[in-house]
């Protein structure tokens, strides 16, 4: 293993994700390299000094305020009538109330299974040459970033369809048709 | 005469035939078996264009298209150069090679509302000349257009299908 394959596992090694045979050959060259024997002591440094600080941050957290505002929220909690419903099913003389539903459900969704299963197969939808013409092709972009000159976005309202145009002068002269 | 039932039985088999062969067709080419299956999948097609001014000759391959062409675009002809489909799960990538050393990415990533979402780079060498999320009507296809070749302009046409 080289320093430029090692340098990319070290983190994962560090944090214990690598596999059995890939652990094995970092840890191999990292004791034969000084320099990724550094790193590694760098990331161990690295990383105690976040545990530092988040222990001291969690030593200023007053836990005690915190239980007591979860205390006071749960004698508010409401039961709702179906938790009252299982509560009241629970109960040996009661529990056909529970029963009676879940197996009607059982049946109904086996029943459904059993259609879907049985059912015809359906032929592929790959849209024809009709469809495609058809087709609402609007597209809405969410978000949109170009590492050339510029990108135009056209919507064009007979043809229903949205273009991303890519100008780069550096590769062509031609701008937005 | 003799052989007018021997006749009449060859075209009963062959059209039987022709009908087993659509069926098992209809039932290897990849069509989901399973709902599951139908839920986790899509389908997206790429189709790479090649507008120029150099003739006015449009590829009959590309027909769906020309109304869309003709009326987006000020190229005369217009050439299909590279077409592929591939499935790919949800929150799964394809890619795709297209002319000129370029890429695309696509990761579909949800359907809502009959749209798919996806996210779509095109990559030229290292650099993403797009990179894009963007929403898209079930079985619709949008356009990116731009990337130059020495023959003219590239077009790709980017749509997906739920499937089935």
């Amino acid at each position: 293993m080289t320093c430029r394959e090692a340098i990319t596992l070290l983190p994962l090694f560090f944090d214990g994700e690598l596999d059995a045979h890939q652990m094995r050959a970092v840890a191999l060259h990292s004791a034969r390299c000084a320099s990724c024997e550094v790193e590694l002591r760098h990331m161990e440094r690295v990383q105690t000094l976040v545990s530092e600080s988040v222990v001291a941050a969690l030593d200023d957290v007053d836990f005690a305020a915190f239980w007591r505002g979860i205390d006071d929220r749960l004698g508010a909690v409401r039961v709702s009538w179906w938790m009252q419903l299982l509560d009241r099913a629970g109960s040996s003389e009661r529990r056909w109330l529970i029963q009676v539903p879940a197996y009607a459900a059982a049946a109904a969704i086996a029943a459904f299974a059993l259609l879907m299963l049985t059912r015809a197969p359906q032929p592929t939808t790959q849209p024809d040459a009709t469809q495609i013409a058809s087709t609402d092709n609007a597209a809405v972009i969410d978000s949109l970033e170009s590492n050339v000159e510029a990108v135009t976005v056209l919507n064009d309202p007979e043809t229903r369809t949205t273009v991303l145009w890519v100008s780069d002068d550096s590769v062509g002269e031609e701008g937005v048709p | 005469m003799s052989c007018v039932p021997q006749v009449a039985v060859a075209t009963l088999l062959a059209v039987a035939g022709m009908h087993a062969a659509g069926w098992a067709q209809g039932h290897t080419a990849g069509v989901p078996t399973s709902p599951a299956a139908a839920e986790e999948a899509v389908e997206v097609r790429i189709r790479a264009v090649l507008a120029s001014n150099s003739s006015k000759e449009f590829d009959t391959r590309l027909a769906s298209m020309q109304r869309h062409f003709n009326t987006l675009f000020p190229y005369s002809s217009y050439r299909l150069v590279k077409e592929e489909q591939q499935r790919v799960p949800w929150g799964g990538k394809v890619a795709f090679d297209i002319p000129g050393g370029r890429y695309v990415i696509v990761m579909p990533r949800e359907f809502k509302n009959n749209r798919v979402s996806m996210k779509v780079m095109v990559i030229e060498g290292a650099r993403p000349i797009v990179d894009t999320a963007i929403s898209l009507r079930n079985h619709g296809t949008f356009l990116v257009g731009g990337p130059r070749q020495p023959e003219g302009v590239l077009i790709l046409s980017i749509g997906a299908d739920t499937l089935p």
